[in-house]
């Protein structure tokens, strides 16, 4: 086979052997409530990882819109669990340090933990927006109508034992 | 008892490898041995009259032959000694060809050694060969068919007209099964009561058929050839002699109205009803579960022929075989909650689907909405409904929904040509005599494919779509359609269980009945005497169904006719002395042929002399009239009489598989070592541990047990048992300081020459590693004997 061997088989490790008789039904990709945002389906998530195709099974927004909600899982007819392979792709798109939006978003998220104890929404907002600027003109846009109905604070407001939280966080993230 | 030896030159298959000479007169001393000569060819016309000769001068009573495999020429010899006045069974063979010269055509000094142990231990054998007669014993001319479906209906048929009497016994009211509510069926779309109601009336008035329709069988009881069974006759509430079928009498006054199960749901019928105008008996029936007693059909009855007080009836039938065609029901799709059958009413199955086109069902051939009793104009057909589906269990494709669905796609084309239809597909499996033709032309006609399986059905205010995903071109797509037809599997009949419990048949994984191999011997169940047809055993299309009742009725045919039964007089027997009646045989017998009567009681007619229950009887008190536990311990002993290489094997291969592949071996020319002494048995469960201690106990370095693949056993599952045997032997050898690794068991198939050929050589290899047995107790002993002098 052409494509990367290696990268299938680890699929396979992390998602099991099953995913070896996928007949390509789309049961999967229908059964999925953010399908109609993917591109490529779940289905052809698959092809590709049993093709080794490890560049198109990586880098993609399909991964990363999945809900987890898992009807493509229960209602696979061939037992295979697409749930478990989208997530062994999360897996390895960040091993090979493909920075995801969701771990961008987790960084910060948990850097204002840390820092402030909760969260500035319009600090995180912007923060996140400087690394993946693709949407940023209709968050402002959005941003421009909340802001006058009092639906964004402004202000960083930070809690209390500020530093307990960092200490729980830093335990955590051992 | 003079026994005469022959050894074979085989021209020079024989000859030119192994030392003649010294094979003749090592044979001359052995004990008993009257006569020893080599013949040139032993199977010839000349070497048969020889032995022949022998017997009637020099009074052999029994003979050993030194020449091929046993699998090629026993036949042949056991019927020039029987023609010289001996019973067949005084002759034993030793395989000094496939078994010796042709694999060790480079060795031929050891491999004279091996001749001579193969030799003894066939002499030794013969010295307890007993007279055997094959016993006959007459048998029932009678066959009972249980399920008068298309392949119950072609299996009574023929065997009645082959003069065997036929008992058809169906569990409903009429026969026909399932064909007989089909419309049109593919590839030729011809209507299919109209093929097989003239065959459904044949039964009726056949003289040889006895027709016993509403009745189920409860008991078996007996062997080959002579079955009791029992069963019940429900109450039909009309006495079926006086029944005219006129129907519209009683049905017409009676005021119950219930969902009819022949139309699945979508028509209707009354308390007192008659399933389908063509049902054969073409007689009323009431439903006890619908009747509300009101007894107006009685009055209405212009023959009096309904009787509210009858009562079941029990019947008792003594038949000769058995053939289950119990079939098929279908899948259950309301399993399948996305898709809505039984809450959403446009979702139907295949099968209302057939009723709805079948001009006499409940809308009279209208393909039509149930929800609006309006024509459907976009009807969608979604195969795979419990077939290849492992979330309901179902792995298999149930082989005929491809094609019932592009008929019906066809049919309702055909009658309304503006119809919108497609058909969910994953594959299209149109694999038989005109089938892919068949898909051809409903490609033509106009109706779509769309290669997906269809995740859901939604219904949105009384419509309904279809979500999947077009797997063709990437699209996810809900699409509306009046009909959603969902082509629902096949699944083993769940009121068949009974009759496969009374008769021991075995269930594959997929839930079907097994049969005796998947592919050589197509209708016959693991019990003697019981065939299997139609889709009993798996799926089936109409012609098979018909062509494997046929021929199930031709085995049955094959196994009365005559009137009685030989019998292989190589059963196991009980010694009721020594019978502690702890029953483990029962449980193990693969044919059901020991019964649980007070000592054990082996029926010889269903004994196949596998010799399991023998080897795992506890109190030893069961043995076999052949392969004797005496005789195979000869053949150990001669074995080990004298230690002639090491390691030393004894080897026990089973008669159908690797005794074969031993043989396939020789054949093959493949060389290995001439370290083993091979004994066959019937089963590789056949083995007694006690028969695998004498060998080590003797002096044998290791003892090989072979049998079939693992699955492929010719007696279902010996090899599992003797698997069982070898693991518990491995931990008594542990206990009793031998190294485990001396007992092993390999599984080869007769094709397997090869390998069988290699599980030899490791073997050998592996005891080398291990030294000549008792090593690991002197090694044992040594070590004792340190610690001893170690302590202080």
């Amino acid at each position: 086979m052409a494509g990367d061997e290696r990268f299938k088989q680890e699929v396979l490790r992390l998602a099991g052997a099953e995913v070896l008789t996928c007949i390509q039904c789309g049961t999967c990709s229908a059964s999925c409530p953010t399908a109609f945002l993917m591109n490529p389906s779940i289905r052809r998530l698959i092809k590709f990882c049993l093709e080794g195709k490890k560049e198109e099974a990586l880098h993609n927004e399909t991964l990363w819109l999945c809900t987890s909600c898992l009807l493509c899982t229960v209602r696979c007819p061939r037992g295979i669990r697409p749930k478990a392979v989208v997530s062994a792709l999360k897996d390895m798109a960040e091993r090979e340090g493909l920075r995801s939006k969701d771990a961008a978003y987790e960084q910060f998220f948990l850097k204002q933990i840390k820092d402030y104890g909760r969260i500035a929404e319009l600090a995180l907002t912007a923060e996140f927006l400087l690394v993946f600027p693709q949407g940023a003109v209709q968050s402002m846009q959005m941003g421009l109508e909340l802001l006058p109905k009092g639906k964004i604070d402004l202000k960083i407001e930070k809690i209390k034992g500020r530093d307990e939280v960092k200490r729980i966080v830093e335990e955590l993230s051992k | 008892m003079p026994i005469g030896v022959y050894v074979c030159h085989c021209g020079l298959n024989i000859a030119g490898v192994l030392n003649m000479e010294e094979l003749k007169s090592f044979a001359e001393k052995l004990p008993d041995v009257a006569v020893a000569r080599d013949l040139q060819f032993s199977c010839s016309d000349i070497g048969q009259e020889q032995i022949q000769k022998d017997i009637a001068e020099l009074k052999l009573d029994r003979v050993v032959v030194a020449a091929c495999s046993p699998r090629l020429h026993e036949p042949t010899f056991r019927r020039a000694i029987s023609k010289a006045g001996l019973n067949p069974y005084m002759l034993e063979m030793a395989n000094i060809r496939e078994q010796c010269s042709w694999v060790h055509m480079e060795q031929p000094a050891m491999a004279t050694e091996k001749a001579k142990d193969l030799i003894a231990m066939a002499v030794a054998k013969a010295a307890l060969l007993k007279p055997l007669e094959p016993e006959s014993i007459p048998v029932s001319k009678n066959v009972l068919v249980v399920g008068g479906g298309v392949a119950g209906i072609a299996a009574a048929l023929d065997l009645a007209d082959s003069g065997l009497h036929v008992f058809l016994v169906e569990r409903r009211p009429t026969i026909g099964g399932y064909m007989a509510l089909l419309t049109d069926v593919f590839p030729t779309n011809d209507c299919s009561i109209c093929v097989l109601g003239p065959k459904m009336s044949e039964v009726y008035n056949h003289p040889d058929i006895t027709l016993i329709t509403y009745a189920e069988v409860l008991g078996v009881e007996g062997s080959v050839g002579n079955f009791t069974v029992s069963g019940v006759r429900r109450a039909r509430y009309v006495d079926e002699k006086l029944c005219k079928g006129c129907i519209n009498e009683c049905a017409g006054v009676c005021p119950v109205e219930v969902p009819s199960e022949y139309d699945f749901g979508i028509g209707k019928r009354k308390a007192i009803y008659i399933p389908y105008p063509q049902a054969v008996p073409l007689v009323a029936c009431v439903d006890p579960k619908a009747c509300i007693g009101c007894a107006r059909c009685v009055e209405a009855c212009p023959a009096q022929a309904v009787k509210l007080d009858q009562e079941p009836q029990d019947f008792k039938l003594n038949v000769g075989a058995i053939i289950v065609a119990t079939g098929w029901q279908p899948f259950d799709a309301t399993r399948k909650e996305e898709y809505g059958f039984g809450r959403y009413r446009d979702v139907i199955t295949t099968l209302q689907m057939e009723r709805m086109l079948n001009a006499s069902g409940p809308t009279k051939g209208d393909v039509v909405q149930p929800s609006t009793g309006k024509i459907a104009e976009r009807v969608a057909f979604l195969q795979c409904v419990g077939s290849r589906d492992s979330t309901v269990g179902n792995l298999y494709c149930s082989r005929i929904c491809c094609m019932a669905s592009l008929k019906n796609a066809q049919l309702v084309k055909e009658k309304y040509p503006h119809t919108d239809i497609t058909i969910y597909y994953i594959d299209i499996r149109a694999c038989g005599e005109g089938y892919e033709e068949f898909y051809v032309r409903a490609q033509k006609l106009g109706i779509n494919f769309v290669r997906s399986r269809v995740s859901c059905i939604d219904e949105v205010e009384g419509e309904l779509f279809l979500i999947f995903e077009d797997t063709q071109t990437g699209e996810m797509k809900k699409v509306k359609h009046d009909l959603a037809v969902l082509s629902v599997g096949l699944e083993p009949d769940e009121k068949a269980d009974v009759l496969g419990n009374l008769l021991g048949l075995s269930r594959r994984p997929d839930g079907f009945f097994e049969i005796a191999h998947p592919k050589m011997r197509p209708v016959e169940a693991h019990i003697d005497g019981v065939f299997i047809a139609g889709c009993a055993s798996g799926p089936k299309e109409i012609p098979i169904s018909i062509a494997q009742g046929s021929a199930a009725a031709s085995k049955a045919v094959k196994l009365l006719h005559k009137g009685v039964l030989e019998l292989e007089p190589t059963s196991a027997y009980v010694d009721p002395e020594k019978c502690i009646k702890c029953k483990l045989c029962v449980d193990l017998c693969p044919k059901k042929a020991i019964a649980v009567k007070s000592p054990a009681y082996v029926d010889e007619a269903a004994c196949k002399g596998c010799g399991s229950c023998a080897a795992a009887c506890p109190a030893d008190a069961i043995n076999m009239r052949f392969f004797s536990d005496e005789q195979i311990i000869a053949q150990v002993q001669a074995a080990t009489e004298e230690k002639r290489e090491f390691p030393l094997i004894v080897a026990f291969l089973c008669n159908w598989c690797s005794y074969g592949a031993a043989d396939l071996a020789g054949t093959s020319r493949i060389q290995y070592p001439t370290n083993a002494r091979n004994i066959r048995v019937m089963c590789s469960a056949r083995v007694d541990p006690s028969f695998v201690l004498e060998a080590l106990r003797r002096g044998a370095d290791g003892v090989l047990i072979a049998g079939c693949r693992i699955g492929e056993c010719h007696y279902r599952d010996g090899n599992y048992q003797a698997l069982q045997r070898v693991n518990v032997l491995k931990g008594v050898l542990e206990k009793i300081g031998l190294d485990p690794g001396r007992v092993k068991i390999v599984w080869c198939a007769a094709s397997e020459g090869e390998i069988f050929a290699k599980d030899i050589r490791d073997f050998i290899g592996e005891l080398k590693a291990m030294g000549p047995i008792g090593t690991e107790l002197k090694k044992g002993l040594s070590e004792v004997k340190n610690e001893e002098t170690a302590l202080p």
